[in-house]
């Protein structure tokens, strides 16, 4: 009755910790993905499953396992101690099973470990494979392959079976060995205790044994590997757990972007890049580029699709590697800064939108500037008819998916972002594609006015955009 | 578990599985069998050999060891087989079937009315096939529980009973009180936080790959710390959810633990007058009882997450009504658009082999009316007629076989080039000269040497979603598709956006000369010039 208690006290108090020590996970495994260099970023994929299933995967191990391991480890000493209180010889009897038993544990558990890893790859591959699927239902729904793929699936989900019984397999011979041995402790002793009553026993007895000593010891002997069949109910989740960690110390090992060490110039400084080579994956390379942007110029990067535009303004904020060259910053260089992110404006193609108001997402990374100044700059990155047809205007409130904006109207939000920063140097990522011939000479007009006092440099298909550049890069 | 699609896949799959979940429900029942003896003859074996042993040599001679220390090895070997059989039969039964509903989850979500069906995003949908079917894994795995809690609550009384009928109604009651506490106890506490742990990890995940997309602005503007904490806020529901849910594990733990100690002491209480042998025998055999009929509270406790689960995916197995009429002779008949879907006073006629041009501002409904024709949203009932027959009354099998698309997304599968080429041209999977096929159009879109240059070529790997692929080359690569699919008509949407202005010329020459070849007609949604000027016809969305 006793134990029923402590067993329930003992979860509780573990689960607290678990939340705690999963909280702490969660927050380094965050930071690893978010801070990571861009050419060693895990996948989209990777992210989410170690964000959210691998650390929740902790739980069993953290508050199962771990309290089941102490219990183990203290349980059956505690019975040894009280059998061999009434009689000596069943106690060595209980204590002679454990060797034959934990030498069958370590053969079987050091096996599942290993096929443990390979169900985790099979779960990940089955996971990614459905999600992927689902993603393209339209175009596989377009294309009619909806049972192709539904057979396709069906094959990783039988292999992902297969996989996941040859772990059991062996698991469970484990599960088997206990009950046999938790059954042989129980049998030894009634054995012993029963002869020992009849006076059958072949040696000279070192104790006396009576009834009541008999069924003391008879009934302690299921106590004796009852934590251990415990643990061993809680050992498939110290195998999840452990593959599990091991995946996330992989996240953990992401390198980290480095920290940007570069002066603020006091000015839009000038850009020089000289014969620099960016890295845009394991074997790509981008460049050489030779440019060099005055103080206050605009420069527009265009060139065919994938000739590593995007890569090249990534360059500049430490997202992708410099490989060779060199980009001076008014004569700081890139390869010793690390990044001049500081002291850049970056306008994407999908800005990040947090929960709150327009105005507290256009001052994300300065919340406490005056409501004017946002205003502001939010009629400068042209959102002023958005506002107004929104009740509350810059106080309307956005979800974090940015329900009812269009792609255009998100864009106008990373641009006033950008602008409100005092960086002296704007990067913006095609800001004007998918956008038709109104939308976008609206933009280029916008961007004109906001480039004043700043050095820009602009990828971008469009020629009309160009158009607004003092220089031109053809890659 | 309410509804009837979900049931009706799991029925099915428990009927095919009988053999072995029968195989493990007696497995089961064998062990707590073999449990309960073990114990009861033990016991009952040490209080007769104390008896004998205190009356003397000759009792001792006439005492029959042989026969209980042989059952005790019985039921100990019993016991453990009994155990590893019940595991293995019962896990074999559930991935069985599991491996047979994942697919069938994907069938009822490709058959579902393509508006819910595609409301899912993706990290929802990766929690729904993983998490919810293997929530629905317990419902196989548990089958067996109750085998074994019936075979130790009848070994029970039968043991029990030894000791007289009191003792044994004694313990039937505290064993059926342990089932429905057991029960009471679960379903109170697991079912909600349980219901709570799926859908939270879905939207977390949905958010996480948001925010990684964006990756320079947050570096630049220094919102990492912000991202990070409002990560961390939208999890804080998760931590609770799983906290609630352990706690409600250990609770449910408690009540078996306590009651095996009181009903042991109830039946000695209970057959006092019995012989000592009895005594011992039922005392144990009830301890031993109590725990093996416990399993059956473990039954309960997954209760929540798994009626969620299943809620969920009766959701999306729900399948659609759809009335369709015959789908012959639809490849060289005109498509008409009508008024409720134009917005327009006046019809549009297209012959077969037209090339309709579709132009209009961002958000103008260009895309709409493509993903219109594929069936991919709901129409006007007989807004557009394919010959005389009303789209919406064709089923989608035989309209979807009249188009070929190239998506504005540029939407590629994950896995290799030729995976994706394979979509449009699914019968040449086996046949060598069909890579020849495949290499034609590619050089035609002017992405051969990308792909040549790939390590394996045409089953080289292009990253998920085409991830290692930039935008343009991911279009290029959505146009071969299409073009290999052998369709009456091309749907192209937005075709050359993001290509410079030579690719763009390469890329619409090919088109030229593919329509002029096979006689294909086209609708080509675009703001661009350059392929607006291969059709003959246009239509303005405005």
């Amino acid at each position: 009755m006793l134990r029923g208690v402590a067993l329930w006290a003992a979860t509780t108090a573990a689960a607290t910790r678990a939340r705690q020590v999963k909280r702490h996970w969660r927050q380094r495994v965050l930071a690893a993905l978010l801070h990571a260099r861009a050419d060693a970023a895990p996948l989209a994929g990777i992210a989410g499953a170690a964000a959210v299933d691998e650390i929740e995967a902790l739980d069993p191990y953290l508050i199962r396992y771990a309290p089941a391991r102490a219990n183990a480890a203290i349980g059956p000493l505690l019975v040894l101690a009280a059998a061999a209180s009434a009689s000596l010889v069943a106690a060595g009897l209980l204590a002679a099973t454990l060797l034959p038993f934990v030498a069958l544990m370590i053969l079987a558990g050091g096996a599942a470990a290993e096929q443990s890893r390979r169900q985790f790859a099979a779960l990940a591959r089955l996971s990614g494979l459905f999600a992927d699927r689902v993603r393209a239902l339209p175009l596989l729904l377009a294309f009619q392959a909806e049972a192709a793929t539904t057979a396709r699936i069906g094959t990783a989900a039988r292999e992902m079976s297969a996989r996941t019984l040859s772990v059991l397999r062996i698991a469970f011979i484990s599960t088997a060995g206990l009950e046999f041995f938790a059954a042989l402790s129980v049998a030894l002793v009634a054995v012993y205790a029963g002869f020992a009553l009849l006076g059958l026993l072949p040696f000279a007895l070192p104790e006396h044994v009576d009834f009541a000593t008999g069924f003391f010891v008879l009934a302690l002997a299921p106590e004796f590997y009852a934590p251990m069949r415990r643990l061993a109910a809680a050992y498939h989740d110290k195998q999840l757990g452990e593959a599990a960690a091991e995946r996330l110390e992989a996240v953990l090992a992401t390198p980290p972007a480095p920290t940007p060490r570069v002066r603020p110039p006091g000015r839009a400084p000038g850009l020089r890049f000289a014969a620099a080579v960016a890295g845009a994956g394991p074997d790509l390379r981008i460049g050489p580029l030779d440019l060099a942007i005055p103080s206050g110029g605009i420069a527009a990067l265009m060139g065919p699709t994938g000739a590593g535009k995007t890569t090249l303004l990534r360059l500049l904020v430490g997202a992708a590697p410099l490989c060779a060259g060199e980009v001076e910053l008014d004569g700081q260089k890139l390869s010793e800064a690390g990044s001049f992110a500081p002291l850049i404006g970056w306008a994407g193609q999908a800005p990040i939108l947090l929960p709150g108001s327009i105005g507290q997402n256009i001052a994300l990374a300065a919340p406490d500037t005056p409501r004017a100044r946002i205003a502001e700059v939010a009629g400068l990155a042209g959102l002023d008819a958005l506002l107004a047809a929104r009740p509350g205007g810059l106080d309307a409130l956005l979800d974090e998916r940015g329900s009812g904006l269009s792609g255009g109207e998100r864009r106008r939000i990373g641009l006033a972002r950008a602008l409100l920063k005092p960086a002296p140097i704007l990067l913006l990522d095609e800001p004007t594609a998918n956008l038709d011939a109104t939308a976008e000479a609206e933009m280029i007009a916008l961007i004109g006015r906001a480039a004043a006092g700043r050095t820009v440099l602009i990828a971008t298909h469009s020629e009309a955009l160009a158009a607004i550049a003092g220089q031109v890069v053809r890659l | 578990m309410s509804g009837s699609a979900l049931r009706g896949l799991v029925r099915a799959e428990l009927a095919r599985a009988r053999a072995p979940l029968r195989l493990a429900g007696l497995a089961a029942a064998a062990t707590a069998l073999a449990a309960v003896l073990l114990l009861g003859v033990s016991g009952w074996f040490l209080a007769g050999a104390a008896a004998a042993g205190a009356m003397g040599p000759a009792a001792v001679l006439g005492f029959n060891y042989l026969l209980p220390s042989a059952g005790i090895r019985l039921f100990a070997i019993t016991r453990t087989l009994g155990r590893y059989g019940e595991r293995l039969a019962s896990h074999a039964a559930a991935f069985g079937a599991l491996a047979r509903l994942r697919p069938a989850i994907f069938a009822g979500l490709a058959a579902a009315p393509p508006e819910r069906a595609l409301a899912l995003s993706s990290g929802e949908a990766t929690a729904r096939l993983v998490q919810d079917v293997d929530a629905i894994e317990t419902l196989f795995v548990r089958r067996a529980a109750p085998w074994a809690a019936g075979a130790a609550v009848l070994a029970g009384v039968g043991l029990v009973g030894l000791a007289g009928d009191a003792a044994a109604f004694g313990f039937l009651a505290m064993a059926v009180l342990q089932t429905l506490l057991g029960f009471a106890l679960s379903a109170r506490l697991t079912r909600a936080a349980g219901a709570d742990l799926l859908t939270t990890g879905g939207r977390l995940r949905d958010r996480l790959g948001a925010v990684l997309a964006t990756g320079p602005e947050l570096h630049c503007h220094g919102l990492t710390d912000r991202v990070i904490a409002q990560l961390m806020e939208q999890a804080e529901p998760l931590g609770a959810a799983r906290l609630a849910r352990w706690s409600a594990d250990g609770l449910t733990a408690i009540a078996p633990t306590l009651l095996a100690g009181l009903t042991a002491a109830l039946v000695i209480w209970l057959a006092g007058p019995a012989p000592l042998p009895l005594v011992a025998l039922a005392a144990l055999a009830a301890l031993a009882a109590m725990e093996a009929a416990g399993g059956l509270a473990r039954m309960f406790d997954d209760a929540g997450a798994l009626a969620a689960a299943a809620g969920r995916l009766d959701e999306v197995l729900a399948a659609p009504a759809t009335v369709t009429t015959g789908g012959d002779g639809l490849s060289a008949v005109p498509i008409s658009f009508g008024p409720a879907i134009l917005g327009t006073a006046a019809p549009l006629v297209l012959a077969p082999g037209a090339r309709l041009a579709l132009t209009g501002q961002s958000g103008a409904g260009k895309t709409r009316l493509l993903e219109s024709l594929l069936g991919l949203r709901a129409i006007p009932p007989g807004s557009i007629l394919i010959g005389d027959q009303p789209l919406d009354r064709i089923g989608p099998p035989h309209a979807r076989a009249l188009f070929s698309l190239a998506p504005q997304n540029a939407a590629m599968i994950s896995g290799s080039v030729r995976d994706n080429l394979l979509l449009g041209a699914p019968d040449s999977t086996n046949d060598p000269r069909a890579d020849d096929r495949l290499w034609e159009m590619l050089d035609q879109m002017a992405l051969g040497a990308r792909v040549r240059a790939l390590p394996g070529g045409l089953d080289g790997w292009i990253g998920e979603a085409g991830a290692h692929f930039s935008g343009g080359e991911r279009r290029r690569l959505a146009l071969a598709r299409a073009c290999l699919r052998e369709a009456p008509w091309l749907l192209l949407d937005e075709p050359t956006e993001g290509l410079d202005a030579d690719t763009e010329a390469v890329v619409v020459a090919a088109l030229a000369a593919l329509l002029a070849r096979t006689g294909r007609g086209a609708v080509i949604a675009s703001h661009r010039p350059a392929p607006l000027a291969l059709c003959g016809q246009r239509l303005d969305l405005g």
